[in-house]
C-alpha cells in the first residue's frame, strides 16, 4: 500500500481534479447565462454527449486535436439553436424539450458509434498535448497542477470574464432583465428572443468544448454516455453557486475531487470496492446541494417561454 | 349537439396529438436512417413485422408491456402532481436488487401466492425508498428534484452493481448475478399464452391510477397541486404531502417494474443488468397526456417497437439504438404538436 503522501497519489489527485472540473466549469458557465435569461436546459447532458463524440470522430480521422475541439464546439451550437427553437419560438415546456434532446443524443450517438466502429473502441493515437508552465510544474507534488491542458487554463480564465460579463456589462444586464421579467425588458428595447438565443448559443459553444475535452483531451475514446450525468452535475453546480459564475468554480473543483478520487484511492490500494467510489461525485452533489442549495431563489421567469403581446 | 360535437372534438384532439407526434418522429427516423445508409421503408417493414407480426414477437412485446405499464403508473401520478422523477431507472434497479436478493430467502417458506405479494411490496417499497431524499429535499427545501433523482439513478447503478458482484453474488469467480429462481417460482403464465401474468398486474395499475386521479378526493389534490400550485397552496391543499406522495407512489411503481421483471422475466439480477425503461415512459405517459387509458394502446406500440428493434439488431444490422433515438424524437415532436394545438385550434 502506498503511503497517503507519496507522490504519485498527489499527482494523480491534484491532476485528476483539474481535469475532471474543466468540462464542469465550461458547461455550468454556459448553464448559468442560460438559466440567467430564464431557461432551464436539461439537454446540457445531451449538447456535451454530442459534442463529445462528434469531437471524438472529428480528431480521429484528422489526428488533430483543434478541429476535433471545434467540431465538438459546432455541434453543442446545433443542439443549442435546436432547444432555442423547441422552447422559445415553440414555446414547448422546456423540461420536456430537454429531456426530448438529452434521450435523442444518448441515443443518436450510441447509434452512430455502433454503426460506424461495430463493437470496437478505436483509440486516438497521442494528440493532447499538455503545457507545462514553466518553473511552477517542477514543484514537486503539486507538478500536475501546472501541467494540464490548454482548454484547462482556458476554463479557468473564462470564470472571471464570464462573471464580469453577466455583472459588469450591458449584454450581462440584459440576460438578467430576460430571466427576471422579459416583457419590462422587452418594453426597455431588449430583444428578449435574440438574447435568449444568444445565451444558449453561447453555452452550445462551452458545452460542445466541455465534451470535446472529456473524449479527446482528458480521455483518447468514445464510450457509450461517456458523460455520465456531467450535465445535470453542471446544472446542480450552477444552483449551488447562485447563478454567480464565481461560485462555479467550487462545485465543479468538489466534483473533480470526488471524481479524481476514484484512480486516487486505487494508487493507495485502498480495499473499497469500486463502486462506492464511483458513487462519490453524486453523493457530493446531493449533499450539498442540501446544506447550499435549500430555498434558492431562482430567476423570477424561470422555465417560462415568453409571448410577446 | 354542441355537446356531441365538443365531446368527439376533445376525443379527435387526444388522438390526433399522439399520432401526429409518432408519425413525424418516424419520418425524422427515417430520414436519420436513409443518411446513414438504410432503407427506411425495409426497416420499418422488418421492425414492426418482427415486432407485431410474429407469434414471438407478439409474446415478447405483451411480456414489454408489463414493466412500461407499470412505471407509467407511477409517471402519471407524479407528473400529474407537477413533480418530476426522472430517476426511474434508478428505483427500477432498486426495486428489482431487493425482489432477486430476497427471494430465494423465502420462496420455500411462503405460500407462492404471499411469496409473490411479499416481494411485489418489497420491489415497490425499495423502489419508494429511493425517492426519499428527493422527495424529502424538494417539500421541505425545495431542492430540484430533477437533478437529485437523475444523481440518485447513477448512484443506484453502482450500488446494485456492488450489491451483485459481492454479497448477492450466488457464483464468485463467474459472471456475476443473485441466485437463479427456478421457473416454478416465477410468476405464472396467463392460462393459454405464454405471457406472465406482470401484464394483468399492469393493466390493473394504470387503470387503478387513472381512477385514483380522475375520481379520488387525494387524486383531486394531485391534480390541483400539478395545475396550479399557487391556487392550491390558498386552497389549503399541503404541497408537501402532496410532493411526497406523489414521488414515493411513482418510485414505488418504478421499483414495483423491476421485481415483476426479475419474478416475470430474468429469474435473477444479473451485473450490469440495465434496461432503462423509464426512457421509454416518459416519452410514452407524454404522448398519452397523462391518460391511462390511452397508456395502454402507446405501451403496446413502445413495446413492439423495442422488441423488433431488439430482433431486428440480430437479423439486419439496424442497432437497438434507433429506437431509442424514435422515442426520444417522438417526445420532441409530442412538444411540437402541442405547439400546433394552441397555434391552429385544428385539434
Amino acid at each position: 500500500m502506498n503511503s497517503i503522501f507519496s507522490e504519485p497519489f498527489f499527482t494523480v489527485l491534484f491532476g485528476g481534479t483539474l481535469t475532471a472540473s474543466t468540462p464542469i466549469i465550461l458547461a455550468a458557465i454556459g448553464e448559468d447565462f442560460v438559466e440567467s435569461g430564464g431557461i432551464l436546459n436539461l439537454g446540457l447532458e445531451g449538447m456535451m454527449l454530442l459534442g463529445a463524440f462528434t469531437a471524438f470522430i472529428a480528431a480521429l480521422i484528422t489526428e488533430n486535436v483543434y478541429i476535433g475541439l471545434l467540431s465538438g464546439m459546432a455541434a453543442g451550437v446545433v443542439l443549442g439553436l435546436l432547444f432555442g427553437y423547441l422552447v422559445i419560438y415553440l414555446k414547448i415546456n422546456q423540461i420536456v424539450a430537454g429531456l426530448g434532446i438529452g434521450l435523442f443524443a444518448i441515443g443518436i450517438t450510441s447509434l452512430l458509434f455502433r454503426i460506424l466502429f461495430g463493437a470496437e473502441f478505436p483509440v486516438i493515437p497521442d494528440i493532447t498535448d499538455k503545457t507545462a508552465i514553466p518553473l511552477l510544474s517542477k514543484i514537486p507534488y503539486a507538478s500536475s497542477i501546472f501541467n494540464q491542458h490548454l482548454i484547462t487554463y482556458i476554463s479557468w480564465i473564462l470564470l472571471p470574464i464570464a462573471w464580469w460579463v453577466l455583472y459588469k456589462t450591458s449584454f450581462g444586464l440584459n440576460v438578467r432583465a430576460v430571466g427576471e421579467n422579459p416583457a419590462a425588458a422587452d418594453v426597455h428595447g431588449v430583444n428578449v428572443y435574440r438574447t435568449r438565443y444568444l445565451t444558449l448559443l453561447f453555452e452550445g459553444v462551452l458545452a460542445g468544448l466541455g465534451g470535446a475535452f472529456l473524449s479527446i483531451c482528458d480521455l483518447s475514446f468514445f464510450v457509450f454516455h461517456m458523460t455520465q450525468g456531467r450535465g445535470f452535475i453542471a446544472i446542480a453546480v450552477v444552483m449551488l453557486a447562485k447563478w454567480n459564475p464565481a461560485g462555479i468554480f467550487y462545485g465543479a473543483f468538489l466534483f473533480g475531487i470526488c471524481h479524481s478520487l476514484t484512480y486516487g484511492l486505487q494508487i493507495l490500494g485502498l480495499d473499497v470496492p469500486r463502486e462506492f467510489i464511483l458513487m462519490l461525485p453524486y453523493v457530493a452533489v446531493i449533499a450539498l446541494l442540501c446544506i447550499l442549495a435549500r430555498n434558492t431563489r431562482f430567476p423570477a421567469a424561470f422555465c417560462n417561454p415568453y409571448e410577446r403581446e | 349537439m354542441n355537446l356531441i360535437r365538443i365531446g368527439s372534438k376533445q376525443a379527435a384532439g387526444v388522438v390526433i396529438g399522439p399520432v401526429f407526434a409518432i408519425l413525424a418522429a418516424l419520418v425524422a427516423g427515417g430520414i436519420i436512417l436513409l443518411i446513414i445508409g438504410f432503407n427506411p421503408l425495409k426497416t420499418y417493414y422488418e421492425l414492426f413485422s418482427l415486432g407485431a407480426g410474429t407469434y414471438l414477437g407478439i409474446t415478447e412485446s405483451l411480456k414489454r408491456m408489463a414493466p412500461l405499464l407499470i412505471m407509467s403508473a407511477g409517471l402519471i401520478i407524479v407528473f400529474k402532481a407537477g413533480v418530476w422523477n426522472i430517476g426511474g431507472n434508478g428505483q427500477f434497479l432498486i426495486g428489482a436488487v431487493l425482489a432477486a436478493g430476497i427471494a430465494p430467502l423465502i420462496m420455500d417458506k411462503l405460500p407462492i401466492f404471499f411469496y409473490f405479494v411479499v416481494l411485489g411490496l418489497l420491489g415497490f417499497i425499495g423502489g419508494a425508498s429511493w425517492v426519499c431524499i428527493p422527495a424529502i429535499l424538494k417539500a421541505k427545501y425545495e431542492i430540484n428534484e430533477i437533478i437529485v433523482t437523475m444523481m440518485m439513478d447513477f448512484i443506484a447503478v453502482n450500488f446494485t452493481s456492488y450489491l451483485v458482484r459481492y454479497p448477492l453474488n450466488a457464483q464468485p469467480g463467474l459472471f456475476p448475478q443473485t441466485a437463479v429462481l427456478p421457473i416454478e417460482k416465477r410468476l405464472p403464465n396467463i392460462s393459454l399464452t405464454e405471457v406472465h401474468i406482470g401484464l394483468i398486474v399492469g393493466l390493473v395499475m394504470v387503470v387503478l391510477v387513472h381512477y385514483f386521479i380522475k375520481r379520488t378526493a387525494l387524486g383531486y389534490e394531485f391534480r390541483f397541486a400539478g395545475e396550479n400550485k399557487k391556487a392550491a397552496i390558498y386552497a389549503g391543499i399541503n404541497i408537501k404531502k402532496v410532493i411526497v406522495l406523489a414521488m414515493l407512489l411513482s418510485g414505488g411503481f418504478a421499483g414495483l417494474a423491476g421485481a415483476n421483471d426479475v419474478l416475470g422475466i430474468k429469474g435473477s439480477f444479473q451485473a450490469e443488468w440495465n434496461p432503462q425503461y423509464a426512457f421509454s415512459a416518459i416519452p410514452l405517459v407524454f404522448l398519452a397526456r397523462f391518460n391511462g387509458f390511452a397508456v395502454i394502446p402507446l405501451a403496446y406500440f413502445f413495446s413492439f417497437l423495442s422488441i423488433g428493434g431488439e430482433f431486428m439488431s440480430r437479423a439486419a444490422n439496424v442497432p437497438v439504438f434507433f429506437v431509442q433515438v424514435a422515442e426520444a424524437l417522438m417526445l420532441i415532436f409530442f412538444g411540437v404538436s402541442e405547439y400546433l394545438k394552441k397555434r391552429s385550434k385544428l385539434f
